[in-house]
């Protein structure tokens, strides 16, 4: 009976159950897949434009387009006739009004000007019009005038206007009102606000106009999501544009990188094998139940360890309780082969107590280089052990005599 | 074209009617105009530096006025009252005469009230009364009566605060009357109100609990209505009356104690009451102030009322309220169309909830009424298909005929059979459901988050119901009024981190959110010379002062120094917008003046047009009938002038306006409005006259005078064939709304609404404009100073012409 909205049950939790229905959603994810190409592809297309490389041109480059039909034919040099601009400008010529009208002056081959000889003195005297021509011309020009315009198109302008009126101050508008000046002879000073107190707001509330029956937050998870969108196919772009070019080098990079893990896990393995060695003649315990007493140049190793011993019980439990009784369920039956058999044992296992804590000593640790981590190990060894990594020597003191150097190509 | 193609006519003294004329409702008849070359009077050098164009052009002038008597506005203690408690002493022992002025128990009080005699009218006290005290010593204000005196003996200004449902608009106005003994002093006691209809039912309520006559010893004053008499000892008011009432009392020595009850709304009047208020304390020791709100926001009242710096902030009275806990639900997702999920969710709430009463907050009339409707399709098959329980759906916003509003209050339906499963109603209500009414029985509320609210920006003068996020203040208001019977569910159709991330703390105060010209003129008028440092609670934004003083100036209401002018000292006389005010003032200049007071109070009441749904058709039909092909204020006075006629010759007015598809309320209410403002016209003899009807310059004069108003509200057509007007100062882009019944497109309308919907429309256009009002000089270069200026020579060459040099 119900196409969607809220399933409610006796032990409803704090949520809402959403039950979505499939077309609406198919509809919603046509519009946002629509609004995303309107974002995603149309300013791309303006920035292949050979016109302009700047992408805050594009409102007015759209309204270009838009009137580009009834418009192409009235390019002429810019010092005979001024160039002609379509009502739809007017806005925009106020907004960036430092842009010489580049367009305008590419010389446009279609015009019958283009084949005309260039007169030497063009620049200074005005070619003259035949009147053909100009009635040609004035009535391309009262055609593009009369031209009506798409709602989308007034709608934006009426937009764009009250955006406008909305951004500027009246308080800095010229000339200055009478309203401002009443204000000032009161002891009114520009930039402070009203009240006795300093306590008012100097800008007037924005005016934001709704559309639709849209619920509060989706615009904003709407913009979140095309966000997310966006910034995936950068990413994207971005790994496509690194390009063939560059393929060797990325590969040898990669090669390198992978070299560097595989070293610096050897060389984490070395520092386990010989720090327990010692711990072992020394007596001592190691603290390998707690992985904060290890140091941190070789923590992650035990880490990665622990999580995947860990992640292969649980999943040997969770086989074993799938096919059996409940964990808890005891049979008086069973002996101990029985048990055994049927892996209930108890194994005792215990992970390390603080395995799912918060490590940023090793996350610090991790984020570095490989190059880095293994400079670290490699200092590590030495210090401690006068162990160097590269000779795998153990030396007997800590001038370590005979070892080359700190780096692998100084023991080349 | 539209030029005023002849010269202005001016009536002349010699020829004015007399006063046969200037009473008669439709207007009479002068016999020949006079002709004078001298420009308009009082208006003409009206320099203009910015464009006006104002949204919601409704006046202030509020629409269902009934029979009314003039405000009583003289400072004097009212004699009255010291005679009335002479006349009761003789009569009887009035347990009252044991209590001392501001030093009487909650014991002393409980005793009188408790007496046979009613001690404020000597008579017997009914049964019923007995019933209505033993309510209202349940109520929870109740309890703390005692705490509330010793408090209030103690210091002037008081801050109350106490939920909805505790009884504190009702009662504390009565724990107040029998503490000030105001029969002693000749003071009354006031307690403002937000909204007409509260001022007017709590009044009778009260009336009731004390056992008195409403309009006696108990009296409201709303706009346009005062049922006041010389007995009266408590008052309620709305906030604007008081403020207006302020004007002529600026000390206010009326009252002893004023009581602004709902203060957390905001209202632009309490705004500026609260700072009138703590000026006139300053001055009035003996004057006691209670601040009263809903919300626990109440320490920025405490704060603001510390009368001076080094003071404490004023004592905090807090009485809770009755409720229950609710539980909150938010969505998972947010939602595709709000009213959609509402319905649904009402629906799935009247399927497996268990009983309990339902209400659905939307937005606007359109939207409640399509809600009310879908609802009710769906339950029907609901109630066939899986035997649900009936479900009683009722629409509540401010523009319901009364009766209507009155059905919320009924029982919920009663099964279908015995046993059945539980009828419930669910009430679809704008947000006056959300503090101001109280309905008992709701235990679901349904939240889209959303209310129509003002909005005014100066920069583009937008002034409109725009439908807007609620905040989180008045979220939590509307989930509390799912708890006043029983524990309750609130539902809100956004999710949880909407609510946190997107929903401002507190809606903003009215005075951010309105066009200040009136207030300010109001401010001018109680002598506030120094605007600027004007304690205002929260400040609006200077460039709103600024509009506000430079529509003034255009007006000529304040001279360039920012004084109030004659012109604008009258036009504050009158409860509406400066701009209808300064209109109907100049009227008699165009010889009109009947029929502008009658535009005047056709624009300050809702649409008087109807246009039902499913008879569009008809309607428009009807519609043409009326219309006048130079514009919609004159189909509006055609079409008030054909139920005047039809009045007259006695036909059923009710069934003639239902025919035509006009509002019969809403004409009734613009014929009651007329009459209060004919009656403050003749006070301030501004005379009523009217060009002869069958004078060819009958509608040009009364075009002419809407311009005398409202020349800032002008658009040109932006080229010869197209549809988009631009509004003379601000530029902006504006289209004619459908409604209008303009069919040839006129270069230049002056209209009377700026609506800002998806799109922005001018609503109610006549054609007319004169240039003569504009400083062509202060314009930005473009099409419009151009225009203008071709005007002006036009104008000129033409008046040279007719000159004969």
């Amino acid at each position: 009976m119900f196409m969607g909205g809220f399933a409610f049950k006796s032990d409803m939790p704090l949520l809402f159950r959403v039950r979505v229905f499939l077309a609406p959603a198919t509809l919603y994810l046509a519009h946002g897949l629509i609004s995303f190409i309107a974002l995603t592809l149309i300013p791309r297309f303006i920035k292949n434009s050979p016109s302009t490389s700047n992408n805050e041109h594009w409102p007015r480059l759209k309204t270009l387009a838009t009137s580009a039909l009834s418009n192409n034919l009235t390019y002429y040099p810019s010092a005979v006739y001024p160039p002609y601009q379509p009502q739809t400008l007017k806005m925009s010529t106020t907004n960036n009004n430092n842009h010489p009208q580049e367009e305008e002056e590419e010389d446009d081959y279609m015009s019958p000007l283009f084949l005309a000889p260039p007169t030497t003195t063009s620049s200074a005297l005005p070619i003259k019009e035949s009147s053909l021509q100009r009635r040609a011309r004035l009535k391309r020009e009262a055609e593009a005038r009369s031209r009506p315009k798409s709602k989308a198109e007034l709608a934006q302008e009426a937009e764009l206007q009250r955006e406008k009126a909305h951004s500027t101050s009246l308080l800095a508008s010229k000339p200055q009102s009478k309203g401002l000046a009443m204000m000032a002879k009161m002891g009114f000073r520009p930039g402070s606000t009203l009240g006795s107190s300093s306590s008012g707001s100097a800008e007037p509330i924005r005016v934001s106009i709704k559309e639709g029956k849209e619920g509060i937050g989706l615009e904003s998870e709407r913009k979140r999501k095309l966000k997310e969108l966006v910034e995936n196919m950068e990413k994207t772009e971005k790994k496509i544009k690194v390009g063939e070019v560059d393929y060797r080098e990325r590969m040898r990079q990669e090669r390198e990188e992978q070299r560097l893990e595989g070293q610096v896990r050897g060389a984490q393995k070395v520092a386990e094998g010989l720090d327990s060695e010692r711990a072992k003649e020394r007596g001592e315990e190691m603290g390998k139940r707690r992985l904060k007493g290890i140091p941190v140049v070789w923590r992650g190793l035990v880490k990665v360890r622990e999580e995947s011993e860990r992640d292969r019980r649980m999943r040997r439990d969770l086989e074993e309780h799938a096919m059996s009784r409940l964990p808890t369920y005891d049979d008086g039956d069973e002996d101990a082969d029985d048990r055994k058999a049927l892996g209930k044992k108890k194994v005792v296992y215990e992970v390390a107590e603080d395995l799912d804590e918060e490590d940023e000593e090793l996350d610090e640790f991790n984020g570095l280089t490989g190059e880095e981590k293994l400079r670290r190990l490699v200092e590590y060894l030495r210090k401690e052990h006068h162990y160097c990594f590269w000779c795998k020597f153990k030396y007997e003191d800590e001038r370590m005599e005979g070892c080359p150097g700190l780096t692998e190509e100084e023991h080349d | 074209m539209c030029l005023p193609n002849k010269k202005l006519r001016q009536p002349c003294g010699r020829h004015r009617q007399g006063k046969a004329s200037a009473n008669s409702e439709i207007p009479a008849i002068p016999s020949v105009l006079c002709r004078i070359s001298h420009p308009i009077s009082a208006l003409t050098p009206l320099t203009f530096g910015m464009a006006d164009q104002k949204g919601t052009k409704r006046s202030s002038v509020e629409s269902d006025a009934q029979d009314s008597k003039r405000i009583k506005t003289d400072d004097k203690p009212n004699p009255y009252l010291a005679h009335l408690n002479m006349d009761g002493a003789n009569d009887f022992k009035s347990p009252l005469d044991e209590m001392e002025r501001h030093n009487t128990t909650a014991l002393q009080a409980a005793k009188a009230e408790d007496s046979d005699i009613n001690p404020w009218t000597g008579k017997p006290h009914s049964e019923n009364y007995f019933k209505i005290l033993r309510t209202r010593r349940d109520l929870p204000v109740s309890k703390q009566r005692e705490e509330f005196l010793e408090l209030y003996h103690k210091t002037q200004i008081l801050v109350f605060v106490g939920e909805t449902g505790s009884g504190k608009t009702t009662q504390i106005p009565q724990y107040v009357l029998y503490d000030e003994m105001p029969h002693q002093t000749g003071k009354l006691i006031a307690c403002t109100q937000p909204r007409r209809v509260a001022a007017m039912s709590v009044a009778q309520r009260v009336a009731n609990e004390l056992d008195v006559e409403l309009g006696q010893e108990v009296g409201y004053s709303i706009r346009f209505e005062n049922r006041t008499g010389p007995k009266t000892l408590l008052k309620y008011m709305t906030d604007g009356q008081l403020l207006r009432e302020a004007m002529h009392d600026p000390n206010m020595n009326r009252y002893s104690c004023i009581i602004l009850d709902e203060a957390h709304e905001r209202t632009l009047a309490t705004d500026i009451l609260m700072a009138l208020l703590k000026e006139i304390a300053h001055r009035r020791n003996d004057l006691k102030i209670i601040v009263m709100s809903a919300t626990l926001d109440a320490q920025k009242f405490q704060s603001y009322f510390s009368l001076r710096k080094e003071d404490p902030p004023a004592p905090l009275l807090a009485v809770p309220g009755r409720t229950h806990p609710v539980e909150i639900f938010y969505t998972p997702e947010p939602e595709r169309d709000y009213v959609e999920a509402a319905v649904r969710t009402v629906l799935q709430i009247h399927a497996v909830e268990p009983e309990g009463d339902i209400l659905l907050f939307l937005t606007g009339e359109e939207e409640i009424e399509d809600a009310c409707r879908r609802i009710s399709l769906e339950v029907d098959d609901m109630v066939r298909e899986s035997d649900a329980g009936p479900l009683a759906i009722y629409p509540l916003y401010g523009t319901l005929p009364p009766h209507q509003q009155q059905k919320i209050f009924d029982k919920a339906p009663e099964p279908f059979r015995k046993g059945g499963r539980p009828g419930r109603k669910c009430i679809v209500a704008t947000n006056i459901a959300e503090t101001s009414l109280t309905i008992d029985g709701i235990v679901y509320v349904v939240d889209p988050g959303f209310s129509k609210q003002k909005i005014y920006n100066p920069r583009s003068r937008v002034e409109s119901l725009l439908v807007s996020p609620i905040s989180k203040a008045s979220a939590q208001q509307r989930a509390g009024r799912a708890g006043r019977t029983r524990p309750g569910k609130c539902f809100r159709l956004y999710t949880e981190k909407a609510f946190k991330k997107e929903l401002i703390e507190q809606t903003y105060p009215e005075i951010l959110r309105s066009n200040l010209s009136n207030t300010i003129l109001e401010l001018k008028k109680l002598g506030v010379e120094d605007l600027v440092h004007f304690d205002f609670m929260d400040p609006p934004a200077p460039e709103t002062m600024m509009r506000a003083l430079e529509e003034l100036n255009y007006l000529a209401c304040l001279d360039d120094d920012g004084g109030l002018t004659k012109l604008g000292s009258l036009a504050s006389e009158f409860p509406l917008d400066p701009a209808l005010a300064v209109m109907l003032i100049s009227s008699p200049e165009f010889y009109c003046s009947n029929e502008i007071l009658s535009i005047t109070s056709l624009l300050s009441v809702p649409q008087i047009w109807i246009r039902p749904n499913n008879n569009r058709k008809r309607a428009d039909e009807m519609k043409a009938q009326f219309a006048h092909p130079d514009g919609d204020h004159l189909t509006l006075l055609n079409a008030y002038h054909a139920y005047k006629g039809a009045e007259q010759n006695g036909e059923d007015v009710k069934k003639w306006c239902h025919e035509h598809f006009l509002s019969f309320r809403h004409l009734s209410s613009a014929d009651n409005v007329r009459a209060q403002l004919k009656r403050i016209m003749e006070t301030h003899e501004i005379e009523l006259v009217s060009t002869p009807f069958n004078n060819k310059d009958y509608y040009t004069n009364i075009r002419r005078a809407l311009l005398a108003g409202f020349f800032m509200q002008v658009a040109m057509r932006e080229s010869s064939n197209s549809k988009i007007y631009k509004t003379v100062k601000d530029d902006q882009m504006v289209m004619i709304h459908p409604s209008t019944v303009v069919s040839s497109p006129y270069d230049w309308v002056v209209y009377n609404e700026f609506v800002l919907t998806t799109k922005q429309y001018i609503r109610t256009v006549t054609n007319e404009i004169a240039p003569v009002y504009y400083d062509v000089d202060t314009f930005e270069k473009g099409e419009i100073k151009s225009a203008l200026v071709r005007l002006t020579e036009k104008v000129k060459r033409r008046q040279a012409m007719k000159g004969g040099y």
